[in-house]
């Protein structure tokens, strides 16, 4: 009972802190969607009017126009929702600065303090954020399945724990080389192409294609923004959760080591 | 290691080692270190056995490095030691128990251990939550022991916006909320002015009076340790040096006082007095003497010409300690 309840203390921290910042937070949730949206529109509708006008093409890889500005405007929108950056960087912060002091003298863990934190975050940002895909789509009329909906945002969410996973790993580094802001920023830039934020993996050839959908990531952006807009079925929706459950034991099974080593060389410097 | 239960505080051999990089100064010293760097290692804790009985409030005293915090880092749970057993409340403190951490605090006076974007009452409420307390009674708390530390205006007031004085009030409820049986004090003053000092002192020994509870307190301000610890460690380079109480302490060093007066007239040659000079034209003087040093130098000072204002002061306790680590 008293992990319940602490853990729901966590989730409401993270909104209550959040709110605090009124401007910041409202930008962070609905100004940049839709500047990310209007950006993605601008950039394929240029695209498609030079294939149009060079070659009198209506599609590129099959796809036509909306097909693609749907899978953007969802994919974006997806995309922020599948990203640690922010809660890493505070997380490494925590190990590099020792102000993790004040986490581990009390009756509580590092892993589901901001585990909660995140998810709380997240599940209230997403409700927000939602709302510039939804206007966008049904403004433009994009092509999207409506049932497929909450499926995706559900395989999206489910990602975030195999992410945060990820991240702790990637924070547990830092009880040894204090520093490791340069690997976060290096895996998040193989997370932009793995999970297909930056291109639809079904555009690469064999066997990339395969690989890439193969690994737990593009479970990130593709697999759910694919699955709203039509390009794959349940199939690949029951794959993706198979594939992140198994990320989920993989990584599990590792960061639990690597966090008690960690932990042994901590030393709880600046206090 | 059998843990007697008369202790509340049990440690054998407990060490901590630290590795540090040393590097060469200069651009040049950065290229060498980038291929080869020369570790080093640093005792922080030399082998430190303890028995601490319950309701012992314990003064943990040492220049800067010496090791205080890393003893209280230790016996918290923020550490892993490099050797040794520790037993606090029968609990390993590094496998951090959750019924163990429900039972001690730790104050890091150079750190917040609130959360600086809420306000103390939000985290005062997320703090009922994670040590399970009963809501109702934890509000309470907080409101008894705000009065007591004078503070109850801030509480709603974010915490990053609240001055040092406060903050550090703030910190003192945070850590006393759940009522614990030790507490593990590391420099709850350092920084404040005079008044937020005393209030916290005055503070901290009506609550000991009350509660009863084993502290372990670290301060660069001796008076805090004069004042609250009724035993003494002295830590110097990571060893314990002195255990024992705080007027023992002032006893087994060199017992001294200072002997204060004033001449009318300033003297026309350099006055000599218990080992110490004194130029001509001074008229203030303050002598420093041992208790054998005390009747010739009184007998001097009685016979010179215009002395007035005289009288007898004991030495600082802080200036007994500060000796007393110079020799060490």
């Amino acid at each position: 009972m008293s992990f319940f309840r602490r853990n729901w203390a966590f989730c409401k921290l993270a909104i209550v802190t959040n709110l605090e910042y009124r401007l910041n937070y409202l930008i962070d949730a609905i100004a940049s969607p839709l500047i990310t949206a209007g950006v993605e529109v601008a950039f394929w509708t240029a695209i498609f009017t030079t294939a149009q006008f060079s070659s009198s093409q209506e599609t590129i890889g099959g796809f036509g126009l909306k097909n693609y500005l749907s899978y953007a405007i969802w994919a974006s929108f997806i995309a922020r929702i599948s990203v640690n950056w922010m809660y890493e960087f505070r997380m490494i912060e925590e190990v590099e600065s020792g102000s993790l002091n004040t986490l581990l003298v009390r009756p509580m863990n590092f892993f589901e303090y901001y585990l909660s934190q995140f998810l709380g975050y997240k599940i209230v940002t997403i409700l927000l954020s939602l709302t510039v895909p939804l206007v966008v789509t049904i403004l433009l009329e994009l092509p999207m399945i409506w049932s497929h909906l909450l499926p995706a945002i559900l395989l999206a969410i489910y990602y975030l724990i195999f992410l945060y996973i990820l991240s702790f790993i990637v924070v547990t580094f830092s009880f040894h080389l204090t520093r490791v802001q340069g690997i976060s920023v290096a895996k998040n830039l193989a997370l932009w192409i793995f999970s297909g934020e930056l291109l639809p993996l079904d555009i690469f050839p064999e066997p990339y294609k395969s690989w890439f959908l193969f690994l737990p990531f593009s479970n990130g952006v593709f697999v759910p923004v694919a699955y709203l807009t039509g390009r794959v079925d349940e199939t690949a929706l029951w794959l993706g959760l198979k594939s992140i459950s198994l990320g989920i034991i993989v990584l599990g099974l590792l960061a639990v080591p690597l966090w008690k080593l960690g932990l042994r060389q901590y030393v709880g410097t600046g206090a | 290691m059998s843990s007697l239960p008369e202790f509340v505080i049990q440690t054998r051999g407990l060490s901590r080692r630290y590795r540090t990089y040393e590097k060469n100064p200069g651009l040049w010293g950065s290229l060498q270190g980038f291929w080869n760097r020369k570790y080093t290692e640093k005792i922080a804790l030399a082998p430190t056995t303890l028995n601490i009985e319950p309701g012992q409030i314990i003064g943990l005293v040492g220049a800067n490095g010496a090791g205080k915090t890393t003893l209280i880092k230790v016996l918290s749970g923020l550490i892993v030691p490099t050797n040794g057993e520790a037993k606090v409340l029968g609990f390993t403190p590094w496998e951090r128990n959750h019924l163990y951490l429900k039972q001690m605090t730790v104050l890091l006076g150079q750190k917040n251990q609130l959360w600086w974007d809420i306000s103390p009452n939000d985290s005062y409420a997320l703090l009922a939550d994670i040590y399970d307390l009963d809501r109702e009674q934890a509000r309470k708390r907080v409101q008894e022991l705000a009065q007591l530390l004078d503070c109850q205006h801030v509480l709603k007031t974010q915490l990053r916006r609240l001055s040092l004085g406060e903050r550090m009030k703030m910190e003192i409820i945070g850590c006393l909320l759940h009522d614990p049986k030790i507490l593990f004090l590391d420099e709850p003053t350092i920084g404040l002015d005079i008044v937020a000092q005393t209030t916290i002192r005055k503070f901290l020994a009506e609550y000991v009076k009350e509660k009863k509870p084993t502290v372990l307190l670290t301060s660069h301000y001796m008076d805090d340790i004069a004042k609250l610890a009724d035993r003494l460690l002295l830590i110097s380079k990571g060893k314990i040096v002195y255990d024992g109480t705080v007027n023992g302490f002032s006893q087994k060093s060199k017992s001294r006082q200072k002997i204060l007066f004033s001449l009318r007239e300033p003297m026309n040659i350099p006055l000599k007095l218990a080992d110490q000079e004194f130029a001509t034209g001074t008229l203030q003087f303050s002598v420093e003497v041992t208790d054998e040093q005390l009747p010739l130098t009184m007998n001097q000072i009685t016979l010179l010409p215009g002395m007035t204002d005289l009288r007898l002061d004991p030495v600082d306790f802080e200036e007994v300690i500060h000796e007393f680590m110079r020799g060490e």
